[in-house]
């Protein structure tokens, strides 16, 4: 369908495109991601023939792009824009019987047929009821699925849609979205998208390609191409990818964490945690410049995940088994290496109660961060082993400001 | 979609009619006291003595004078005709200029043509060239090219010229930088004019009457020069009414539909300029007449150039010819130029769009 060998764009000296070389089948949603600047943009112009390629080679459906007049082009390619904005009355069904121009001659009238074409565009897209309104009065969602029947007035094969959702609150961010994919599955279109959203991208696309300094830096499933390394290249952003528990769909979150580690205070902490309740306390010691080490975690446990995106050294353990006794030496070890231990509210019980018996016999500081009184699934023996770590002079903090007030108090003073 | 066609016929049927009706009250209002029915009956036997089958077979009685009817055929129908198609054309090149630069406010002027004439129409006026004048004998017809006329036309079409020039970057025409040019160049030549004026002493008036626009002096010959343009131009700007219509979403989607956008712009540009220059060459400067008709059209029918166009040429007939009558009638025994009439109707319409723009903004 379409087929991009080594294309370049220049504007005078500067490359604004460099080598970019993809394809794209029948059915297929390709996500293109990156910064700005990195040519996104660009490469949607040279495609539909804005711009004049510098070199490199594009055919669309079986024929190169230069043979291709403005008309004939856009009877097999359909653009969405960001938004449009028009200062003339036009109504909807005016503007989507526009997009029936590239099939009819000069001084031909809309027919049947294009009313006909019009008419499913605008049922598909759910705005046949905003036909005699003025396009220049909807609001920004209504006006993009207008945009979008336009586009499928043109009976085209290749969709492109250039950010299509950016001024759009999130219902309808997702609302076009799925039209878009519903479209594709149904029509078997090529999309090709270009997205700001990381995660919408992840969501939404089959392929993902990664622009950075206008070349392709990545591309794949959302899966290879949204990796932590991938995204500090091209954005210089460190950032957290996980699935989401409840979607199942990739997500990246943003971490303000300054550089990989962020600049070392040259204090260590131990963090024994699980179940979701370190993921802040680690994020949280981190931004404050301390070494961070953490375990015994299950390998399924959220804790580990984010351990692993932040990059903690933590000693694991198989999942949903108890601590072995190698682990359990590891652990000790790295206690013994931490300046304080911190015990986040975790529930406890007998797989992991051999992380309080490892804080005792390291004979390190603790902190214990209790929100709630204890969980204890152990018949008292937790409650036990935290009541002599508070004997053995451990500490009680009721969140994070406290716990970060009270390192300092313990370690830079 | 006949519904639409029905609507549109509709439509220009009822403004053909109007139209119809305004040029037989124009014709016939005048110092001389001409009868309505003297004054069909003059124009019908004259046309029939000028078709050579009809004029053998048919006769009609003479029921006026030779005076009466040299005052309608060689000075009132001239005329009226003149204000008409003067009228049409600065409203095509209105609704053209309107849509190439996607602005409701652009007029058959913004590129400069109306000072670039004004211009040519005072060197000619200043260095006493107006006497001078071509006679070119066509199929039919001697055409005789006034120096006056030529000079203006000329003289618009190169300000137009190098306004486009001048904006252009590379094949393409921003339209900021053609407003910038528009604006530079029409300085340059209102202050060239100006100092013509100045410098040319007994010769101001003359230039004065020609930039205040006027349809006084006009004849056949002024009809057939401007006809062949402007008709030819109107009908291939009609022609792309559909381009236009993308035109109005912007460049980029203009041509994602198809449009091939530079050319479209360049072209109606220059057809724009040509046709305005025709009409400034026999008429004047005569403002906003390509201004408010498109916008009183658009309105009424829409932002649809298929009948935008149509409609604006004859609204815009009409709106001029009613002005011209006007102009004749207001200060008996002279006139006023036509120009001044049309702007004191124009601009507080101006005016008013721009508040009713301004509430919608706010």
């Amino acid at each position: 369908m379409l087929d991009i060998t080594s294309l370049s764009f220049n504007y005078g000296t500067v490359k604004v495109l460099d080598d970019i070389t993809f394809s794209a089948d029948k059915g297929e949603c390709i996500g293109i991601i990156g910064p700005n600047g990195s040519g996104k943009s660009t490469l949607l112009k040279t495609l539909s023939k804005i711009l004049k390629p510098t070199s490199g080679r594009v055919v669309i459906c079986g024929k190169e792009l230069e043979r291709y007049t403005p008309k004939e082009l856009a009877r097999h390619m359909a653009v969405v824009p960001q938004d449009t904005n028009m200062d003339f009355d036009f109504t909807c069904l005016e503007v989507v019987l526009m997009g029936r121009n590239p099939h009819m001659g000069r001084f031909e009238l809309e027919g049947r047929k294009d009313m006909d074409i019009a008419l499913e565009s605008m049922m598909l897209t759910n705005t046949w009821h905003l036909r005699e309104r003025p396009f220049s009065e909807l609001s920004g969602g209504e006006r993009q699925r207008v945009i979008i029947a336009r586009a499928l007035a043109q009976e085209p094969s290749i969709l492109f849609l250039d950010e299509p959702v950016s001024h759009l609150d999130i219902n309808h961010q997702i609302e076009i979205l799925d039209l878009v994919k519903r479209l594709k599955d149904e029509r078997g279109l090529v999309v090709i998208v270009i997205l700001h959203d990381l995660n919408l991208a992840a969501r939404y696309c089959d392929r993902l390609i990664l622009l950075s300094e206008n070349r392709i830096l990545a591309t794949g499933s959302p899966e290879d191409v949204l990796i932590q390394e991938n995204i500090r290249r091209a954005f210089g952003a460190n950032v957290m990818v996980k699935k989401h528990p409840v979607t199942g769909y990739l997500y990246v979150t943003l971490l303000d964490v300054p550089g990989a580690a962020g600049p070392s205070n040259g204090r260590t902490v131990h963090l024994v945690c699980g179940a979701g309740t370190g993921t802040q306390l680690m994020y949280l010691l981190r931004s404050h410049g301390y070494n961070v080490t953490t375990g015994a975690l299950n390998v399924l446990d959220s804790d580990y995940d984010t351990a692993l995106q932040l990059g903690i050294p933590a000693v694991s353990e198989a999942p949903f088994s108890p601590i072995t006794p190698e682990a359990y030496a590891q652990v000790v070890g790295l206690m013994k290496k931490a300046d304080v231990i911190v015990i986040s509210d975790v529930p406890f019980g007998w797989g992991n109660l051999k992380n309080l018996e490892a804080a005792l016999a390291s004979g390190r500081p603790v902190i214990m961060v209790e929100k709630n009184d204890i969980n204890d699934f152990t018949n008292g023996s937790a409650t036990a082993m935290v009541q002599k770590i508070r004997d053995n002079g451990g500490l009680t903090v009721k969140n994070g400001e406290e716990l970060i007030e009270n390192l300092e108090k313990k370690l830079l003073c | 979609m006949d519904k639409k066609l029905y609507r549109w016929a509709i439509t220009l049927a009822v403004l053909f009619v109007l139209l119809l009706c305004v040029v037989v009250v124009a014709t016939a209002v005048g110092p001389a006291n001409i009868s309505i029915d003297k004054v069909a009956m003059i124009i019908i036997s004259d046309t029939v003595s000028k078709i050579p089958y009809l004029s053998d077979h048919m006769h009609i009685t003479k029921t006026w004078t030779d005076g009466e009817a040299g005052i309608i055929m060689l000075v009132r129908l001239p005329r009226v005709i003149l204000g008409l198609l003067v009228g049409a054309t600065l409203s095509v090149a209105g609704v053209a200029a309107q849509a190439t630069f996607k602005n409701p406010m652009a007029d058959p002027y913004i590129l400069g043509v109306s000072s670039g004439a004004a211009f040519g129409a005072a060197v000619v006026i200043d260095f006493g060239l107006s006497a001078v004048s071509v006679a070119i004998p066509m199929l039919v017809i001697t055409l005789n090219f006034g120096a006056l006329q030529l000079g203006a036309f000329i003289g618009g079409l190169a300000a137009a010229f190098l306004v486009l020039n001048i904006g252009r970057t590379g094949d393409k025409f921003p339209i900021e930088t053609l407003l910038l040019a528009g604006i530079a160049i029409s300085a340059f030549f209102s202050a060239m004019t100006s100092f013509l004026m100045y410098i040319g002493g007994h010769t101001l008036s003359q230039v004065v009457y020609w930039v205040m626009g006027a349809l006084w002096n006009s004849s056949w010959n002024d009809i057939w020069l401007m006809l062949p343009m402007a008709l030819i131009g109107s009908i291939i700007i009609f022609a792309f009414s559909r381009d236009l219509n993308t035109l109005l979403l912007g460049d980029e989607a203009a041509s994602h539909l198809g449009t091939n956008v530079h050319l479209l712009k360049a072209g109606m540009m220059a057809l724009m300029s040509l046709i305005t220059a025709a009409a400034v060459s026999v008429s004047g400067i005569i403002g906003f007449v390509g201004l408010v008709t498109p916008h009183i059209m658009r309105l009424i029918v829409g932002p649809d150039h298929r009948i935008l166009i149509p409609s604006s040429v004859l609204a815009g007939a009409m709106f001029l010819t009613l002005a011209d009558t006007f102009s004749r009638i207001i200060i008996q025994p002279t006139e006023v130029p036509v120009g001044i009439i049309t702007a004191l109707i124009g601009a507080p319409f101006f005016i008013y769009l721009l508040s009713r723009k301004k509430k919608s903004v706010a």
